[in-house]
């Protein structure tokens, strides 16, 4: 074929598929700014044309909803969770890989067949585990049962397998002991995965509902996903604010994603490649 | 490693020390629930006592009607909102390997993008538009496509509709990127050797990408089931509590529902969760018959 582009009708199909699709995907995101702007009338309208209620609905978002002390509370969450779940699964797939031994292969068996367990089934038992210890509506309620993933592990053994076992044995040689081998010698060369492993981490508790929803009984602990959920089903509910907290529990994450792509889809699909 | 000496002690002893911190987070959080349940199992809870019933909980699920419709939820869910998902990421998976040639990128982005939002903001942005007087009937009703505005949150259908749209919205794009990458991986001599044999691209399409591609869509197809087996967030915000009338019940919702809201009956509540493991568990017996071969290989 030469340079000149052929304009036929599939081409036009395909682009009329392809605009369609993202109209449809971006079209939410859009219209959820335009309706941090509208009053709640027109939110539920659903008016596609900005108004000037911005100010009066970001002032009932912050004094009657709370909202730094949710974003605050979502954050502080998701951070802690990120830097003990990192520190902990990675920690956990290096012994599993680089020191192997029959008996931790057999942990590690039995690890991953509770992946097929489904949360509801497991949280109930461990609800009650919080009554018995009195951590009910705390933080370190949400915190403490996410720390240890098995998925991380798996995911992060597989990025260890890759990591030459050679390397690890010249800085034996060298000297070295095994945890400065793991934080000064493997770790540093592993950012991509590690950067994928606390992303995931992040936007499982970020976005997480069910657990802080059984776990979380009073205003002042709630976390976004938790505040959003209560607003929608309140009696009468406060649209233009409504949209403020769902954009600040929306904008962290597409900014996340926008600015780290690959690490981000990688830690979404389980793998980098 | 070599399994004598003190120095392959000292290698040992470290490994152990590196899974400790895991393990012991293991015991608490799933190996401790998992033992207590078998305990649970058989209690009923009346106010704030227990006492113990055996199988009573089992006997009393085979006659709530609730549950099992839940159940049938979803496999309603499975058996048809994933279809239609994979077709759809197929398609713009498709289109975007081999159908444009600009623009590639920015697409797989914009199509991803709806991954972003949790399920909670989602299940909220689709229940203001999807008010009787909301956006998509206003669209639907200038368009002309629809006379009257459809009741979507109120009616037993449209409100299983609601769902549909809603779980397609966040992970079409999701299951997209899983086959976008399980076409790119595919060897493009295989094309190349087809081309000189003659073969169409339709044929090549149907004859090379499509088998080649079954293991991606089976696994994706097993990821979305699990998954919506689980359902929970969006018939718990989207239709508000698994309404109207219990059209939109999950199991997992209702499982919920019977430990903190309707009753705190946790036995009950156990019970039916063993259920939802087993279901759980003929799944996975059966992704691993379809994909365990495949998954050596790689």
């Amino acid at each position: 074929m030469s340079g000149v582009r052929r304009f036929t009708f599939s081409t036009l199909v395909i682009w009329i598929v392809l605009l369609a699709g993202a109209v449809i995907c971006v079209f939410p995101f859009f219209w959820m700014l335009v309706g941090t702007t509208l009053n709640p009338n027109d939110v539920l309208k659903g008016l596609v044309r900005p108004g000037d209620e911005f100010s009066s609905n970001w002032e009932k978002a912050v004094s009657n909803y709370n909202l730094g002390l949710f974003f605050w509370n979502s954050l502080k969450i998701a951070l802690l969770t990120v830097v003990f779940g990192v520190a902990v699964n990675s920690l956990a797939a290096f012994g599993f890989e680089k020191y192997k031994s029959k008996a931790r292969d057999q942990v590690f068996g039995i690890l991953l067949l509770t992946l097929i367990i489904p949360q509801i089934a497991l949280l109930i038992p461990t609800f009650r585990l919080f009554v018995f210890a009195q951590l009910l509506n705390t933080h370190l309620a949400i915190i403490l049962p996410s720390v240890m993933s098995v998925f991380i592990i798996f995911f992060m053994r597989q990025n260890f397998s890759m990591f030459p076992t050679e390397i690890m044995e010249a800085a034996r040689v060298d000297g070295a002991s095994e945890l400065a081998t793991f934080l000064r010698i493997v770790s540093p060369s592993m950012k991509a995965s590690f950067a994928s492993a606390a992303i995931y981490i992040f936007l499982a508790q970020w976005n997480s509902y069910l657990w802080p929803l059984m776990t979380v009984l009073s205003e002042v602990k709630k976390t976004l996903p938790i505040a959003m959920a209560t607003m929608t089903n309140a009696y009468t509910i406060e649209y233009g604010a409504l949209m403020i907290i769902v954009c600040i529990s929306v904008i962290p994450v597409l900014i996340l994603f926008l600015t780290m792509q690959r690490q981000f889809v990688a830690g979404l699909l389980g793998s980098v490649k | 490693m070599n399994k004598r000496g003190p120095y392959y002690r000292y290698l040992n002893r470290f490994g152990w020390l590196c899974v400790a911190p895991a393990m012991l987070l293991f015991c608490l959080f799933m190996l401790y629930p998992i033992l207590s349940s078998l305990y649970y199992v058989t209690r009923k809870w009346k106010g704030a006592t227990d006492s113990f019933i055996g199988l009573g909980n089992f006997a009393r699920m085979a006659k709530d009607q609730v549950f099992q419709q839940a159940v049938g939820h979803n496999f309603i869910y499975m058996a048809i909102q994933i279809p239609i998902m994979i077709f759809l990421a197929l398609v713009l998976a498709v289109i975007l390997n081999q159908g444009i040639k600009h623009l590639r990128g920015t697409f797989r982005t914009i199509f991803f993008l709806p991954c972003v939002t949790s399920l909670v903001a989602c299940s909220v942005l689709f229940k203001i538009l999807l008010q009787t007087n909301g956006l998509l009937n206003n669209l639907l009703l200038s368009a002309r496509i629809i006379g009257e505005p459809i009741s979507w949150l109120g009616t037993p259908f449209w409100a299983n509709v609601a769902i549909i749209l809603a779980i397609t919205w966040r992970w079409t794009g999701y299951n997209m990127v899983f086959f976008l990458v399980g076409l790119q991986n595919i060897d493009s001599q295989i094309y190349e050797a087809a081309e000189v044999d003659g073969a169409s691209k339709r044929l090549q399409f149907f004859r090379i990408t499509m088998p080649l591609l079954v293991p991606v869509i089976l696994f994706s197809a097993v990821t979305s089931t699990s998954g919506t087996m689980q359902l929970f967030d969006e018939p718990n915000i989207l239709t508000t509590q698994g309404g109207p009338a219990n059209a939109t019940m999950t199991a997992s919702l209702y499982i919920y529902r019977q430990a903190f809201v309707i009753n705190s009956d946790f036995g009950y509540a156990t019970a039916m969760s063993y259920v939802v493991v087993l279901i759980a568990g003929v799944f996975a017996y059966i992704q691993m018959r379809l994909l365990g071969g495949k998954r050596e290989e790689k």
